[in-house]
């Protein structure tokens, strides 16, 4: 009974209270940034895509969510300029391409990188792991272990499997993402 | 809302700008905000605007805080707000030179310029071309060529433009759109045929024959764009001037078409092309001048000041033309808008006879108060010419001109005056005096330090000729207790110049500079100290080499001489003798002018004469083997001079440079077959005896396109009638390699030996002379006793102007006092001349003219060096 009311609550509330989210994306060339923005903006995936040059600015909106993307390219020229996209966002998206184990300690390097930036201390950071669909791939745990992200303590860090072409797991990102805009942020921070 | 109230400001008063008192740190702590999460676009673009007024203004941003702002512009990519768009795209281009990583947006800007937002499209193009570099532009070829021909005209024009800009960068690439250009062409828009135009003239521009046949295509199709058909007309007109009989020209039966075109812009753009050719003549002028006459009773204010100013320029060239207007522009004179007022008075007194002078000033003389600074410089210039023109009216005109002195005006407009009023003092000795009284009294109440400095100097060199010097002299220390420092230091330099000439002022000025020596400035009391010394010494050859004569060296010279000389060890004193001298003549070049719009095809040259010597030190000084040489101070750098026809396979020009014990010779040599590469490229010398080679340096490559100097370097002999004049010949010696026209790479390492005979090489007596001006010329001659004299009957001379001409090119030297004009239907002249020989030896010469059946010469030479002068009389006939 109390969650049904709540839940009215929740659609009364979303009427009025729109809610903004801010997001960066990052990670190395070829990992499939641009391709996850237009699969959760529009759900269209395509093979062919060129590389970013700069960054692409989105806005998606999701139920009662505007979801603010940086998609930012991941040449090595603009990995320098990853950081001025990422102060003050509500969450760091790192892209990986799960199947292409060459790159991955190039990648693990650039995450903890970025992360050493003082101005982006306290961000919650989520690691995607796409291609999932890729034989080879890697799963959450291979991913944790070789990006070594348990050496990542000072900030909540969460990370998934997923696939972008066979729309593997987006669900779950999106509710996590949604779950780190602003408003659920203070509240569950109130909670603890 | 926003805007509206700036609106109302901006009509309320200027002292209300907005912007007015902007401070740079404070606008960029407000563009922060452009980080924030929520963006609110009517704040953002009051910002932005205020960061575009502040680098309007040129103020300097630092490269950290362009780029801080630059990144933070890019965070407004995430407005949909059209205004603030076209802000950020605004803001990306004027920070795009400044910032580092620009190409960060080249993304965003991307699908702005191909989105479905028309709006965006076209301001995306130029910002995207602003950020982007040469290896950037591949991947973009395909939109703009897409948006060349797009039907939107503001969107095929921005890509138009962007395209000319991206010439200079680029130019291989951009050639590839030529069709697209091609068919934007046949726009209808005109702006669009307009810029298609531009672009397609600037592919072309250096292939003559191509723009002949685009020109010709052009003028027989009837284009719709008035803006269009005037650029035809400027590249037409710029065809018909490089012909060689330009009336005859297909091009210039087009430009007189014009004069009938149903646009008045075209009509304009044609009279003034066809006015501004070169060699034209009246009859040719006579419809473009009617035209304008027309347009001189035109009901639009644009058109009667466009004409009128045309004819104002060609009314130098051409008056006879112009007077046929003179009714017309009479009635311009009250014309309600002042400056077409000024310029119609302007023209009429160019082309106006003497007598109607007198009534024309009066009519300046009614409004000159209202009108800008701008055409008050045009009268003033009028009145230049006229007093060269008439100088018996120069007491009219004279006191005009202190008239408009008294008033108020900006640097510029007073400068022009003085420069004026100068003119007026050295071309009429009549006027001298009250030019100088006027000059006098307007330091009395001069606001500009630059100008009193240099009126203080002129009086300083005029003065103590005239009548009575002493009447300056109150004018001169009323500067000293009223005046700034700078003005102080020229009046006790000025009055210095007084004492130095008239010796019954002497103890007066004594007294005033003793009174100098008090100053509170550092500079004006070591004057006042230094001028003193000298001149209660009593010794005439020291006030004569330190007060009479100003410094002949180059002051860029001796600055970077006296810098080397505390790098070495200053144990040997400073030689001054070692310093290049300032060339006299640089002075007097005119700057060129550009003319301006599309059709500027190269850069206006940049002022290289007084520098010259300098540059070629710091070459010689990176060139390790002439370095080697110990060269020492450069003595003089003579003109270039071809050694080849200008036409030919490789073109070579040499440069003597001399010094005091070498004679270096700079050979300038550029390959122009592009099928070969050259090595080893070197010139042999025919040495004459006497003459010693020291050393030789070699181009080891020299590719198509890029020049380079190679050297000799010759020690003089110690004969100098055998040094001042010789004959060198010069071999150009080489090894070929033929090459890929396209990449340069040789096709084999083997190349085969190669020479190529070049012109003579002429060393004369000029070579080793350095002309200098004296200001006090009759001191000079007294101090030095050397003296050779000779008489000759020169042949090659008719008349006494053409004789001096050719003794001063001849010998080198300088004339002083302005000696080398001759009055007019004199049959006898003196001239005084006065130069350095190489290693310092001074010169002074008078020669005596005569005029009866051919001219005969007198020469009298004084040096330093008995052997000198001697050298400069043997050689003279």
């Amino acid at each position: 009974m109390w969650a049904l009311i709540n839940r009215v609550l929740d659609w009364l509330k979303s009427l009025f209270w729109k809610e903004e989210m801010e997001l960066t994306l990052v990670g190395l060339q070829y990992s499939g940034k641009t391709t996850f923005v237009n699969v959760i903006a529009s759900g269209q995936f395509s093979e062919d895509m060129i590389p970013t040059v700069g960054f692409n600015m989105r806005k998606i909106t999701k139920g009662n969510v505007t979801i603010k993307v940086w998609d930012i390219g991941g040449q090595p020229r603009f990995r320098s300029m990853w950081e001025r996209y990422c102060r003050g966002v509500n969450a760091i998206v790192f892209m990986v391409d799960s199947a292409d184990h060459e790159k991955i300690e190039a990648a693990r390097n650039e995450l903890h990188n970025l992360l050493e930036k003082p101005q982006l201390q306290g961000i919650p950071v989520l690691v995607l792991g796409n291609k999932r669909d890729l034989p080879g791939a890697l799963d959450e745990n291979g991913i944790i272990q070789r990006m070594n992200l348990d050496l990542i303590q000072d900030r909540e860090i969460c990370c998934y499997s997923i696939s972008c072409k066979e729309r593997d797991n987006i669900d779950i990102t999106l509710q996590w993402l949604t779950d780190h805009s602003a408003s659920k942020m203070s509240q569950s921070m109130g909670g603890r | 809302m926003n805007f509206k109230r700036d609106k109302k400001e901006e009509e309320s008063g200027e002292a209300s700008n907005p912007f007015g008192n902007l401070e740079k740190t404070t606008v960029l702590q407000e563009a922060r905000a452009f980080n924030d999460s929520v963006i609110n676009p009517r704040k953002c673009t009051m910002i932005l605007s205020k960061v575009l007024y502040l680098l309007n203004q040129g103020e300097v941003f630092g490269t950290t805080e362009a780029t801080e702002t630059f990144f933070a512009i890019t965070k407004l990519f995430q407005s949909k707000d059209p205004i603030l768009r076209r802000m950020v795209y605004l803001g990306i281009k004027e920070l795009s030179h400044i910032a580092e990583d620009v190409i960060i947006v080249t993304s965003s800007l991307t699908k702005d310029m191909t989105g479905k937002e028309d709006l965006y499209r076209g301001a995306a193009i130029r910002a995207l071309c602003t950020i982007t570099d040469a290896s950037m532009l591949q991947a973009l070829e395909r939109y703009l060529k897409q948006a060349i021909v797009d039907k939107l005209p503001h969107v095929s024009s921005a890509a138009l433009v962007r395209s000319y800009h991206l010439t200079s960068g680029s130019g291989e690439l951009i050639k590839r759109w030529v069709s697209e250009v091609q068919e934007a062409l046949n726009s209808d828009n005109v702006m669009v045929q307009y810029h298609a135009l531009g672009v397609l003239y600037h592919i072309r521009k250096a292939d003559r024959l191509a723009v002949t046949k685009l020109v010709s295509r052009l003028t027989k199709s009837h284009m719709k764009s008035p803006f269009a058909v005037s650029l035809l007309i400027r590249i037409a007109a710029k065809l018909v001037d490089e012909e060689e009989k330009p009336l005859d020209s297909p091009f210039f039966d087009f430009l007189e078409s014009c004069l009938r075109h149903k646009s008045e812009l075209v009509i304009f753009e044609a009279a003034h092309a066809i006015i501004n050719l070169k060699n034209v003549t009246a009859r040719e002028i006579n419809p473009a001048v009617s035209v304008l006459q027309l347009f001189c009773s035109s009901p639009k204010p644009a058109l009667r000041f466009a004409a009128v100013r045309t004819l104002n320029k060609v009314a130098i060239s051409h008056p006879t033309s112009v007077t046929n207007c003179n009714v017309d522009l009479e009635n311009l004179i009250t014309d309600s808008n002042r400056s077409i007022a000024t310029l119609a008075i302007t023209t009429l007194l160019k082309t106006g006879a003497e007598s109607s002078i007198d009534r024309l000033m009066k009519q300046i003389a009614s409004f000159v108060s209202e009108i800008s600074d701008e055409f008050k410089v045009v009268v003033v210039q009028a009145i230049k010419s006229l007093c060269l023109k008439f100088p018996r009216k120069h007491a009219t005109l004279m006191s005009f001109l202190s008239a408009l002195l008294r008033d108020e005006g900006g640097l510029d407009y007073k400068a022009a005056i003085a420069d004026t009023i100068i003119t007026i003092i050295e071309e009429n000795p009549e006027a001298k005096e009250t030019g100088l009284a006027h000059l006098s009294e307007f330091i009395e109440d001069c606001e500009h330090t630059v100008l009193a400095v240099r009126i203080l100097n002129l009086l300083g060199k005029e003065g103590p000729k005239t009548k009575q010097p002493s009447k300056y002299i109150r004018y001169i220390y009323n500067r000293v207790i009223l005046e700034q420092a700078p003005v102080r230091a020229a009046a006790v330099s000025a009055l210095a110049q007084f004492a130095a000439h008239c010796p019954n002022l002497l103890p007066n000025i004594l007294v005033l500079l003793m009174r100098c020596q008090m100053d509170s400035d550092d500079e004006v009391r070591d004057r006042a100290t230094l001028y003193f010394q000298l001149l209660s010494s009593g010794d005439r050859a020291l006030t004569n080499q330190f007060i009479l004569n100003n410094l002949q060296q180059s002051v860029l010279a001796l600055e970077k001489a006296l810098g080397s000389y505390l790098q070495g060890p200053t144990d040997a004193p400073f030689d001054i003798k070692t310093v290049a001298l300032a060339s006299v003549t640089s002075d007097e070049l005119k700057p060129t002018v550009a003319t301006p719009g599309i059709l500027k095809t190269k850069p206006a040259e940049p002022k290289k004469a007084p520098v010259k010597e300098v540059s070629f030190l710091d070459e010689v000084s990176n060139i390790p083997d002439l370095a080697r040489l110990q060269l020492g101070g450069l003595f003089k750098t003579c003109t270039k001079q071809p050694l080849t026809e200008s036409e030919t396979e490789y073109v070579v020009t040499s440069t003597k440079h001399v010094f005091s014990q070498h004679l270096v010779l700079q050979f300038h040599v550029q390959n122009t077959l592009p099928d070969q590469l050259l090595e080893n490229v070197k010139v042999q010398l025919d040495v004459p005896d006497g003459f010693r080679q020291v050393a030789v340096v070699a181009i080891p490559k020299l590719p198509y396109g890029t020049p380079a100097n190679a050297y000799c370097v010759l020690a003089w002999p110690e004969d100098l009638e055998v040094a001042s004049g010789a004959t060198i010949g010069a071999t150009l010696k080489f090894i070929v390699k033929d090459c890929d026209p396209d990449t340069g790479v040789p096709d084999s390492d083997e190349g085969y030996d190669d020479e190529y005979v070049l012109e003579d090489v002429d060393v004369n007596l000029s070579d080793h002379i350095f002309g200098v001006t004296r200001s006090n010329f009759a001191a000079a001659w007294e101090e030095i006793t050397t003296e050779r004299e000779e008489t000759y009957a020169l042949s090659n001379a008719n008349t006494i102007p053409e004789a001096v001409k050719n003794i001063v090119d001849f010998l080198g030297l300088h004339p002083c006092d302005r000696s080398d004009r001759v009055p007019e239907g004199k049959s006898s002249h003196a001239v005084a001349l006065a130069g350095v020989f190489r290693g310092g030896i001074e010169i002074l010469a008078r020669a005596k003219l005569v005029l009866s059946d051919g001219v005969n010469l007198q020469l009298t030479v004084r040096a330093q060096d008995e052997l000198v002068a001697e050298l400069i009389t043997a050689s003279v006939g």
